[in-house]
C-alpha cells in the first residue's frame, strides 16, 4: 500500500466551483482508503502549519478526523465522518458533506464546523467558543457541558440537548426532544419546533428582541430558515446552582481529635447532629476519612532495620531512577525516584500553592500533576513535569495546554469519593478561577461526576485515541481510578491502552467532599494495589500496566510498603500540602483558608510564600528520598525494583486479611521503634 | 462492552455475502472489542431437522465433550445426521421429536451449547472477527440474515462461552447481541428462574435473550416484546435480536449507547458506528437514521418493515 505523502496530489478543478477558486487556494487531497487516520492526521497538521486547506476523500465514517488542528485553515470531508471529528481544534473550519458520529467538534475553542448530514450524540460537547451547524438531525445530549459558542441544529435534537451546559448558546430549529436544558448552570437554548419538555433545573422563559436579532443574524449568515416568532428560550431556573444554607463556621477540631477515640457523644458527633440541625442537608469538608481503616501502617518489614544508621551517602547507593508511561511509545515521564505529586486542583488549591508544589517537584526531578480545572502559566512554568488531567466537565480542559503539557490523565473517580464528581464552594469560585474553568462565577460548582462520552470501556478506548492522534502519539496517558471496582476497572486500563494508573485509596484527601461519603464508600489504599494487581494476574497480565499508588501516604515508609506490594511508583498529596504549610483544619471547602492554601482569596493567598513554601515541599521530598533509599539499602536491595512482598508482614489480621500476608504481631516493637529512628513516628 | 452488528437481506433467498459481510462490519468496529468475536448466522431451514452447536475444545477433553454428546443424542433417540468438529466446536445435524426445551436442557449435561435451531447457527471464540473467521470459515456462510458483535471483557473472563451472541437456551433460533448494561439483571433473572427458565452464565445479556424467548413462547409477536422489554430492562442498551424470519432493536430510553442503522429496499444494516456500514458501502455518503431513545423496530424477511421505529409506551 502507497503511504499517504507520495499518494497526496493537488486536486484538479472540481466541476461545482469555479476553478478560479482552485487556482487561488489550492487544496491538499488526503484518500482515506489508502491513508491510515493517524497518518492522515499528521498530513493535515502538516498542510495546516504552510497554511493549506484540506480535502479529505473516501472518510467512511473513520473516526477522529482533524483532531488536534490549530492552524486556521479549512478541512472539507467528502463523506462520512466517526466520533469526535473537528474535536480538540482552535481556528480551523471544517465542512462534512455527509453524518458525524458521537461528539463532533469535542472541546473546539475557536472555529467553524458545518455538518450537511446528522449528527450522533454529544455534538458541540465542551466547546468554548466554536459555531456549529447541523444540517440534519442531532443526538443526544447536545451541547454536553459546553462554556460558549453557538451549536445550531436545523434539523430535530434528540433527549437532554444543553445537559449540563455551562454556557453559550443551542438553537434548535425542528424540535427539541425531551429534558431540555437537564441540569444546566447557564447559556441559553432555543427552540423553534416543539419544545417537548424542560429538564431538572430549567425553565422556559421569555425570548428578548436582540437575542432574536442575533439568532437571526447568525442563521442569515449559514443560510438557515426560521421564524423569528417561533423561538422559545430555556434557561437555568437556579434552583440547584447554590446550596440553599451555607454551613456556619464553627471552632475546627484538629484533624487528630477528630480522627480519635471519642467518647459515644463526643464533640466530634454533637458537633455534626448541631451542624445538621441547622443546614438539613449533608455536610461538606476537606481531608479524607478519618476513621481508625487498614493502611499501610498496619503493615512491617520483616527484616530488622535497626542497623539503618544515617549515612548520608545511601542515597547515592540506591537506584531510583523510574519511567513511567512509556508502554506504548510516548515520551515517558523520568522520575528521579518513584514518586509523583497527586493531582490536586487549582481551585481546591490557590495558584501560589500550586506554584510551589511545581518548584519542589522540579527541584526533586519528579512530576508535579494538575488536577482538575486547567493549568495556569505559574504552575507550567513551574513544573518541569506535569500531567494534564482531564476530568467529565472539561473545566480548563483545552488542546493547547494539552499540547504543553508531559502528559495527560483521564480522571475517573477519586479514592476520598468514589463516584462523585469534585466540588468547589462559591467563595472559591472567583472571576479569575470562572473564566479559566469556563463556568459561570459564584455558583457552587458540582462538576460532573462522569464524562460526556465516556459511558463505558467501549466508548473510552475512543477517547483515548481521540487524546493520541491530538498530540501526536508523544503523550503519556494515564487512568486515574479511584478504588471501586478495582479488579474488575484495572483490566480495562489495560485492554483500554492506557500507558499507566494512578490509583488512589479511600485514605486519600479531597478539596471538599461529603463528609459520609469520605468516611464510608471508598476502599482502603492497601486493598487498593493488592485488588489491582489481582486482577491483572486474573488475564495473566501481571506487571503489563504500571500502577502509582496514592490515597493517604505520608512518607518513604509509606513509600516503601507501597513499592513492596506491588506498585511502580506513589504519589504524595497532603503530605506536600502540609510540607508547606497545610495546619489540617479540614476547613479547606470554606475557602478562607488561614495559610494561604486552600483559598482564592488574595487576601487569604498573601499569606503564602511561594519560595519560601517550595523549599520546604523541597525538603520533605528530599527526606522521603533518604527514606526510601536507607530502607531499601537496609532491606539489602541496590533496586527499588527489588522490593517484594516477602520484605513485609502484616501487624493485624485484618491487614493480613487484605495482603495475604503473614499475621506477625510479634513486629509490632521492632516497627514502632524503626518508625521512631527512621519515620514520622 | 461491545460492539454490535445486524444485517438482513429482505428479498433474496440465501445471500452468498452474509458471512463476508459481518465480519466486515464487526472488523470495522473492533476497537470497542478486541477480546472475542461472534456471529449468529441464518442459512437454510433444516425443516424438522435441527443444527447444535457445541463448545467442546481441543484434545482429549475435545474427544470425551464428543462422544458424551453422542451418547446423550442416543438416549434421547435422536439421529444424526451429519456432524463434524472444527477449533474448540462441534456441529450435529439431528433429527428428533422432542419439546425443544427439554431437550436442550439434556444437551447441555453433556457439553456446552451454543445453538439449537433449525436455521440459526453461533459461531464464537475469542480473537478478532478475522480469527474467528479462518478458523470456522464464517466468509463461506450463505444466508439471509445475522448478528455479530465484538466483546471487550469488563467483568467476566475471555473465553468463548463469554462471548455473544447469546443463544436463548431452551428456544430454537433466537439469539441476542448487546451493547450495555442491564442493572434490574438479578431481580429479572430470579423472576424468570422462577417460572423454570435456566440460565447458563451471569451475563446480563443472556437474560435479553431469555426474557424475549419467554414472551415469543407465550405467543407474543416479536415487535410486542420488544416494546415490553424498553420498560421491564433497567439500565443502559442498545440490543439486537434475531428468529428465525425476523431482526429487531431495542434502544433504550437513555441513549447511552450508540446504534445507527442504513435501510434499502433490498436489506438493512444496523451496527454500533457508522463505520461499519461503511465497510458494507466503501466510499458511499449512506443516508444512515440513528434511532431515538426509547425505540424499538422489528424486520421480516420478504417484508417490508413491520413499521417505522416506534416509542415504547
Amino acid at each position: 500500500m502507497p503511504r499517504g505523502a507520495e499518494i497526496i496530489d493537488r486536486l484538479a478543478p472540481i466541476a461545482e466551483l469555479p476553478s478560479v477558486f482552485y487556482e487561488a487556494f489550492p487544496m491538499a487531497l488526503i484518500d482515506l482508503k489508502e491513508t491510515p487516520v493517524r497518518e492522515a492526521n499528521e498530513l493535515i497538521r502538516q498542510y495546516g502549519a504552510v497554511g493549506e486547506d484540506v480535502e479529505i476523500v473516501n472518510p467512511d465514517a473513520r473516526h477522529h478526523l482533524g483532531v488536534g488542528l490549530t492552524e486556521e485553515i479549512s478541512v472539507r470531508i467528502r463523506g462520512s465522518a466517526g466520533y469526535f471529528c473537528a474535536g480538540l481544534t482552535d481556528g480551523a473550519y471544517f465542512e462534512v458533506d455527509n453524518n458525524v458520529g458521537w461528539g463532533v467538534g469535542d472541546n473546539i475553542y475557536r472555529g467553524t464546523v458545518v455538518v450537511r448530514g446528522n449528527a450522533g450524540a454529544i455534538p458541540g460537547v465542551a466547546i468554548r467558543g466554536a459555531e456549529i451547524i447541523i444540517h440534519g438531525n442531532m443526538g443526544s445530549r447536545a451541547g454536553q457541558v459546553m462554556k460558549s459558542g453557538t451549536l445550531c441544529c436545523a434539523g430535530n435534537a434528540n433527549f437532554m440537548a444543553g445537559y449540563m451546559m455551562y454556557g453559550g448558546r443551542i438553537i434548535i430549529l425542528g424540535d427539541s426532544g425531551e429534558n431540555v436544558g437537564e441540569d444546566m448552570s447557564a447559556g441559553d437554548i432555543y427552540v423553534a419546533g416543539k419544545l417537548l419538555s424542560v429538564g431538572s433545573d430549567a425553565v422556559q422563559v421569555d425570548v428578548l428582541p436582540s437575542e432574536l436579532d442575533s439568532i437571526m443574524e447568525f442563521l442569515d449568515r449559514y443560510e438557515l430558515k426560521a421564524k423569528r416568532g417561533d423561538f422559545k428560550k430555556v434557561n437555568n431556573a437556579g434552583k440547584k446552582l447554590r446550596y440553599g444554607k451555607t454551613e456556619q463556621q464553627v471552632r475546627s477540631i484538629p484533624f487528630h481529635t477528630f480522627s480519635g477515640k471519642c467518647d459515644y457523644w463526643g464533640p466530634k458527633v454533637q458537633e455534626d447532629v448541631w451542624v445538621k440541625s441547622q443546614i438539613g442537608r449533608y455536610r461538606i469538608r476537606g481531608y479524607g476519612g478519618a476513621r481508625t481503616l487498614p493502611h499501610l501502617s498496619d503493615l512491617a518489614f520483616r527484616s530488622d532495620l535497626s542497623t539503618i544508621g544515617d549515612d548520608p551517602h545511601v542515597v547515592s547507593k540506591v537506584s531510583m531512577n523510574t519511567r513511567i508511561g512509556g508502554k506504548h511509545g510516548a515520551n515517558p515521564l523520568d522520575l528521579s525516584m518513584p514518586v509523583l505529586i497527586a493531582p490536586m486542583s487549582y481551585g481546591a488549591l490557590s495558584r501560589s500553592t500550586k506554584q510551589a508544589i511545581g518548584i519542589a517537584s522540579s527541584l526533586s526531578g519528579i512530576a508535579e500533576n494538575t488536577g482538575e480545572g486547567g493549568m495556569s502559566d505559574a504552575q507550567r512554568d513551574a513544573a518541569d513535569q506535569l500531567i494534564f488531567q482531564c476530568l467529565g466537565g472539561r473545566l480548563g480542559w483545552n488542546i493547547h495546554d494539552m499540547k504543553r503539557a508531559n502528559a495527560l490523565e483521564i480522571y475517573i473517580s477519586q479514592g476520598a469519593k468514589p463516584g462523585f464528581g469534585g466540588q468547589l464552594m462559591a467563595k472559591k469560585v472567583t472571576k479569575e478561577l470562572a473564566e479559566i474553568r469556563g463556568i459561570p462565577e459564584g455558583i457552587d460548582l458540582r462538576s460532573p461526576s462522569r464524562h460526556p462520552d465516556i459511558l463505558g470501556a467501549d466508548d473510552l478506548v475512543i477517547k483515548v485515541q481521540e487524546f493520541r492522534e491530538a498530540t501526536g502519539y508523544r503523550l503519556p496517558i494515564s487512568i486515574k481510578l479511584g478504588a471501586g471496582r478495582i479488579h474488575d476497572d484495572i483490566k480495562i486500563a489495560l485492554k483500554d491502552g492506557f500507558d499507566f494508573v494512578e490509583l488512589d485509596g479511600m485514605q486519600g484527601s479531597t478539596g471538599a467532599g461529603g463528609a459520609e461519603v469520605m468516611e464510608y464508600v471508598g476502599i482502603p489504599t492497601i486493598s487498593a494495589i493488592v485488588g489491582a494487581l489481582d486482577g491483572l494476574a486474573e488475564i495473566d497480565c501481571a506487571g503489563e500496566i504500571q500502577i502509582v499508588l496514592m490515597g493517604g501516604l505520608r512518607d518513604g515508609i509509606d513509600a516503601v510498603k507501597a513499592l513492596c506490594l506491588g506498585a511502580d511508583a506513589v504519589a504524595f498529596g497532603t503530605s506536600a500540602i502540609i510540607a508547606g504549610g497545610c495546619i489540617a483544619c479540614m476547613q479547606c471547602h470554606v475557602g478562607q483558608c488561614v495559610t494561604g492554601i486552600a483559598t482564592q482569596d488574595p487576601d487569604h493567598e498573601k499569606r503564602y510564600n511561594v519560595s519560601v513554601e517550595a523549599r520546604n515541599i523541597h525538603r520533605f521530598l528530599e527526606v522521603v528520598r533518604w527514606q526510601i533509599a536507607a530502607i531499601t539499602n537496609a532491606l539489602g536491595y541496590k533496586n527499588v525494583t527489588s522490593l517484594c512482598r516477602d520484605d513485609l508482614v502484616a501487624l493485624t489480621p485484618e491487614a493480613a486479611e487484605i495482603t495475604r500476608l503473614a499475621y506477625e504481631p510479634g513486629y509490632r516493637d521492632s516497627d514502632r521503634n524503626f518508625s521512631e529512628s527512621v519515620g514520622l513516628g | 462492552m461491545c460492539g454490535i452488528a445486524g444485517l438482513l437481506f429482505k428479498n433474496s433467498d440465501y445471500h452468498s455475502g452474509l458471512g463476508r459481510s459481518l465480519i466486515d462490519m464487526l472488523d470495522g468496529c473492533q476497537h470497542r472489542g478486541p477480546d472475542s468475536t461472534g456471529f449468529a448466522l441464518y442459512g437454510p431451514s433444516q425443516r424438522g431437522r435441527l443444527v447444535l452447536r457445541f463448545l467442546v475444545g481441543e484434545g482429549r477433553g475435545a474427544e470425551k465433550a464428543i462422544s458424551r454428546i453422542r451418547s446423550v443424542l442416543s438416549e434421547q433417540q435422536a439421529r444424526i445426521d451429519e456432524e463434524y468438529n472444527v477449533g474448540g466446536h462441534f456441529r450435529v445435524k439431528v433429527s428428533v421429536d422432542h419439546d425443544i426445551r427439554a431437550f436442550s436442557y439434556a444437551m447441555e449435561q453433556a457439553a456446552q451449547v451454543f445453538s439449537i435451531g433449525e436455521s440459526l447457527e453461533i459461531i464464537k471464540d475469542v480473537g478478532g472477527a478475522h480469527d474467528v473467521d479462518a478458523l470456522y470459515r464464517v466468509h463461506e456462510f450463505e444466508g439471509t440474515h445475522g448478528l455479530g458483535h465484538v466483546r471487550l471483557a469488563t467483568e467476566s473472563d475471555v473465553k468463548p462461552e463469554a462471548a455473544h451472541p447469546f443463544w436463548a437456551t431452551g428456544f430454537s433460533d433466537v439469539a441476542i447481541v448487546h451493547n450495555g448494561q442491564i442493572t434490574n439483571y438479578w431481580k429479572m433473572r430470579r423472576r424468570l428462574e422462577r417460572r423454570d427458565f435456566e440460565f447458563r452464565t451471569d451475563n446480563d445479556s443472556e437474560l435479553i435473550a431469555v426474557y424475549l424467548a419467554e414472551k415469543l413462547s407465550e405467543g407474543v409477536s416479536l415487535d410486542e416484546a420488544l416494546e415490553t422489554s424498553i420498560q421491564d430492562l433497567d439500565g443502559t442498551f442498545s440490543f439486537l435480536v434475531s428468529t428465525m424470519d425476523e431482526i429487531g432493536y431495542a434502544k433504550d430510553k437513555l441513549a447511552a449507547k450508540p446504534m445507527i442503522m442504513y435501510e434499502t429496499e433490498n436489506l438493512v444494516a444496523i451496527a454500533s458506528e457508522e463505520v461499519s456500514l461503511n465497510r458494507l458501502f466503501p466510499g458511499r455518503a449512506l443516508d444512515t437514521h440513528e434511532p431515538p431513545p426509547g425505540t424499538y423496530a422489528t424486520w421480516r424477511r420478504d417484508n417490508r418493515p413491520v413499521g417505522p421505529n416506534r416509542r415504547a409506551a
